[in-house]
């Protein structure tokens, strides 16, 4: 009784989402992009959200620093980051020091992240200056650290303006930044989308061994399956802004519940494998018409749907101990 | 093959005839939409109108009255009267044409020069855009309005197709620049690449393919050029620099700031007053009319 | 900096051939024009009594250029007494050399145009940033809405407006000369306010004329700034809401850099009217007066001289242009 108590609390989420809603303000009326999520990211673990583009995950991560760019609002919820407080309601000093600090974030765009007109050792001091850092040429030694891990020529970059920098160094810079002020939580935002598979498996690497070496808490938010299976501990699939399914990563790959993640999981060509095999998904991805109806998000596309999925929506419900799935099929059963 | 192609003919001709139509509904429910626009619309079309049937509504030589010089404002003289005692509204009205056809003009050939020479440097780039664009940074640099005022001297702006003319010359430089570099992104796309694949020549890309995808920026412009010209001429007559052949806005706003003192003695004013009042009425016109422009040829306003 | 230099160079070259097509282009004007001025002066000294020598010195001292010989002689006979800084002399102020005319008349408006440009750039820039920033509230929008209607209104009738009101109706600004005649030009306190009240009404004019376009291009480029990434990445890195204000001001002034150019060229053109109307005796009177009283030397002469400002100021402003944006560095 006690061991498991105590097991509970070594592993308190690093980031606690609740009832979170996120509505995008467009001339037709308000277009949820998140919806209703509650999600624990487990500290010191990799955790995958992936799903198709539009699914809501960039705004679920934007969210979780209280970032999301007009028109996107923050209707309700909170996002409590362990040791920082409710991001959603506390003061915007506090926040502002938060971002950075314990939450880094690499995102989508992470080659047009630095402002053109300074070089990107002034941009470090500009961070550091924001942060309240006190020792400057320490924080610059550690750019260099990390720059050099990065495998980059860590003076040059330091004295480059971003046009100097090629996509892929750019977005190293990007991680680089994430990491600089000693972030605990780090997302990375499809942050090595951009990049070819020979420098993305080599990025990919680096976040792995600073992951361990830091015991970092890293989100990766991506729409391949491979870099998912291949990275997370444990993963989060997308729907329609909503959470579909959830669980460890080697049984939900293995074994996916959801019929959506069944249909991700079947179109990963395995390049050992027959191409032929591959099957691609059905239908459009999710729209602002799916968002308005009553039932699941999934049903149109949805290869075994009952009529009850067109009435109602299917809830999150735990299948088994750390496994949560959105879908009645699976769910009830008994 | 040769039964079936007339066939096609006739179909795209009707088809083309349905998406006329329906594009002047469009044009006309986007000028509706809103009040400003369609009091834009109607001012131009009022200007339109005194420009082309102006002066058939006075006699040639618009009547002086002795006992009615600077007259204040009247039922009989809505506008005042001049030094002679002709009514202001009068000037106003038949001066419209001269200034009206000549800033059409000027619009003209600045959109005609800017778009040739913006669409060849853009389409064929190398050194036929190097010399182009030389050209039109020269044209860029030269203050354009001390050049008129010079050129005044040599040529004759009786004629509103010359004064239209040399306003084309002086002003097509911003134009060509900015349908270069439009230009030069669209013949980077796919279907313009394809229809070079297909051996079709450049004129036919240029005009066909190009030139309508650039169409609502230079209906904007066209627009625009139609103040600026009018600006350059009316400046042109108000400095005096043009010998007075016709009655116009600037030679009445001349006149009355130079001969009748209309700075210092205010019954002079509504002299001075009202072509001032016509060049604001008819650029509130454009400008209010531009948005309606603006929604009809830019496709991101569309539906919104 | 090697870069900068050699760009700065090219512009230079570039400006010095447009210096070369804007003299030639105001000889040919004078040469071809109806009733060829040169000759129907040679012809009217004749007339007067001077024997053919007499009459072509005469005339060679007034237009830098000599009748009855082949065109191009001339043309070279002309740009050599260009780069001797002779620009022949002027007719309505009977023998005074071009030059001394042009450079008494240059500084007034120089002075001006750049007050009015750096006024106006500064106010209007301001003005955009505050009307991007609250584009969504009132005070936005009214500054916006300030922007367009000085921005639409020509500037003879901002001009005369001005005048109108500002010294007939409140004759609270004085008018015409560039100083009150009765104070010794100096260094001294009376002067100088002096100075300073006479050009605040056409300086006033030139930074009202600038100052819609300034803000409204100030205004859609820091719009598009802050919808770039990085200034999304700046408030995600946590950086001071100060430093993200110096990123965005910093990186929307750019642009403005070369439409600065094309500014001061409509300026000067500008001075024209605003000179004519203040009856101020700068560039642009000089150029109209010339034209009205056919001194056709002088109006060479003051156009050569406005479009070698303009011409320098372009220079001038894509250097500093260069200086700021590393980008063209390279």
């Amino acid at each position: 009784m006690s061991a498991e108590l105590k097991h509970k609390q070594a592993t308190a989420p690093a980031v606690q989402v609740r009832g979170l809603n996120v509505v995008y303000a467009t001339n037709q009326g308000d277009l949820p992009a998140v919806r209703q999520v509650d999600l624990d990211i487990e500290a010191r673990k990799i955790t995958g959200i992936i799903g198709e583009s539009g699914s809501g995950k960039s705004t679920l991560v934007m969210a979780m620093m209280n970032a999301v760019g007009k028109p996107g609002q923050i209707v309700s919820g909170s996002v409590e980051v362990l040791g920082v407080g409710d991001m959603l309601s506390i003061d915007r000093e506090r926040q502002r020091k938060a971002r950075g600090k314990e939450l880094g974030l690499v995102f989508q765009a992470a080659q047009n992240s630095l402002n053109p007109l300074r070089r990107i050792g002034h941009q470090v001091l500009d961070l550091g200056r924001s942060h309240d850092v006190k020792d400057l040429r320490d924080l610059l030694r550690k750019a260099k650290d990390l720059l050099t891990r990065l495998g980059m020529d860590a003076d040059r970059v330091l004295a480059s303006y971003q046009h100097e920098l090629s996509g892929g160094m750019r977005q190293r810079v990007g991680i680089m930044f994430a990491l600089i002020l000693d972030a605990k939580i780090v997302i990375l935002d499809e942050a090595t989308t951009a990049l070819d598979m020979l420098s993305q498996a080599s990025v990919l690497e680096i976040v792995r061994e600073l992951h361990k070496e830091r015991g970092l808490t890293t989100i990766l938010v991506t729409h391949d399956m491979g870099v998912v299976a291949d990275m997370a501990d444990r993963v989060v699939v997308m729907y329609g802004g909503e959470i579909v399914e959830e669980g460890p990563s080697e049984f939900v790959l293995s074994h996916p519940a959801h019929p959506y993640t069944q249909g991700l999981v079947r179109a990963i060509p395995r390049i050992s494998g027959d191409i032929d095999r591959a099957v691609p998904l059905q239908g459009a991805p999710a729209d602002l018409k799916t968002y308005l109806e009553p039932g699941c998000p999934f049903y149109q596309r949805c290869p075994v749907a009952m009529p009850k999925c067109q009435e109602s929506r299917p809830t999150s419900l735990a299948v088994s101990q750390d496994r949560k799935v959105a879908c009645f099929k699976v769910t009830d059963h008994d | 093959m040769s039964m079936r192609l007339p066939k096609t003919v006739l179909h795209n001709r009707s088809a083309k005839s349905n998406y006329r139509q329906s594009f002047w509904a469009f044009a006309w429910q986007t000028i509706v939409k809103k009040p400003g626009r369609l009091i834009g619309f109607i001012i131009i079309l009022l200007f339109t109108f005194m420009g082309i049937f102006g002066p058939y509504l006075y006699p040639a030589q618009l009547p002086i009255n002795p006992n009615a010089i600077y007259a204040p404002i009247s039922w009989q003289y809505p506008l005042g009267a001049d030094f002679e005692g002709t009514s202001n509204l009068a000037l106003v009205i038949t001066g419209a044409r001269y200034v009206l056809f000549a800033a059409a003009m000027g619009a003209v050939f600045t959109v005609a020069f800017g778009t040739i020479l913006g669409l060849c440097a853009g389409y064929f780039i190398g050194w036929t855009d190097s010399v182009i664009m030389r050209i039109t940074d020269f044209i860029l640099t030269i203050p354009s309005f001390p050049l008129l005022v010079v050129l005044s001297t040599v040529w004759n702006f009786g004629q509103p197709v010359a004064m239209g003319f040399v306003l084309g010359i002086t002003g097509w430089g911003g134009l060509a620049r900015a349908v270069r570099s439009q230009t030069m992104s669209l013949r980077e796309r796919g279907f313009i690449e394809a229809a070079r694949g297909l051996g079709l020549s450049p004129l036919y890309i240029l005009f066909r393919e190009i030139l309508p995808n650039v169409g609502s920026y230079i209906a904007m412009n066209l627009l625009l050029s139609v103040t600026g010209s009018i600006y350059a001429e009316v400046g042109l007559f108000f400095l005096g620099v043009v010998p007075f052949q016709v009655n116009n806005w600037g030679v009445m706003l001349n006149l009355a700031v130079f001969s009748a003192g209309a700075m210092s003695s205010p019954q002079a004013l509504p002299y001075l007053l009202s072509p001032m009042l016509a060049i604001l009425i008819l650029t509130l016109g454009i400008v209010l009319f531009l948005d309606a422009l603006d929604e009809m040829f830019n496709p991101r306003l569309r539906g919104v | 900096m090697k870069i900068v230099m050699i760009r700065f160079v090219k512009r230079l070259i570039a400006g010095l051939i447009m210096i070369l097509v804007v003299a030639s282009f105001t000889f040919l004007l004078v040469r071809l024009m109806p009733g060829d001025p040169v000759q129907a002066k040679y012809d009217q000294l004749l007339l007067n009594g001077l024997t053919p020598i007499q009459a072509m010195d005469e005339v060679r001292v007034m237009y830098g250029f000599i009748p009855h010989q082949p065109l191009w002689i001339q043309y070279v006979h002309y740009l050599s007494q260009i780069l001797h800084l002779n620009l022949g002399q002027s007719i309505s102020y009977e023998g005074t050399p071009v030059m001394r005319i042009i450079l008494g008349a240059a500084p007034w408006t120089i002075i001006l145009v750049l007050t009015g440009t750096i006024a106006s750039f500064i106010v209007g820039v301001l003005a955009g940033v505050i009307a991007a920033i609250k584009r969504n509230s009132l005070a936005g929008s009214a500054i916006t809405i300030s922007g367009s209607v000085l921005h639409g209104i020509p500037l003879f009738v901002m001009a005369l407006f001005l005048a109108y009101v500002l010294t007939t109706i409140y004759a609270i600004l004085p008018f015409g000369a560039p100083y009150n005649a009765a104070l010794t030009p100096g260094f001294n306190g009376p002067f100088l306010s002096s100075l300073a009240r006479h050009a605040l009404l056409p300086v006033f004019t030139y930074a009202l004329s600038s100052y819609g376009g300034w803000l409204l291009t100030m205004k859609s480029s820091v719009i598009s700034v802050l919808g770039d990434d990085f200034i999304l990445a700046s408030e995600v890195r946590g950086l001071k809401t100060s430093t993200r204000i110096g990123y965005i001001a910093h990186n929307a002034i750019l642009p403005l850099f070369t439409i600065l150019a094309l500014s001061i060229g409509f300026m000067f053109g500008g001075s024209l009217f605003i000179e004519d109307i203040f009856d101020y005796p700068g560039l642009g009177n000089l150029l109209v007066n010339a034209i009205n009283s056919r001194d056709y030397p002088l109006m060479s002469g003051a156009f050569l001289l406005i479009t070698v400002a303009v011409i320098a100021s372009n220079i001038i402003t894509d250097f500093l242009y260069s200086v700021v944006d590393p980008r063209i560095r390279r």
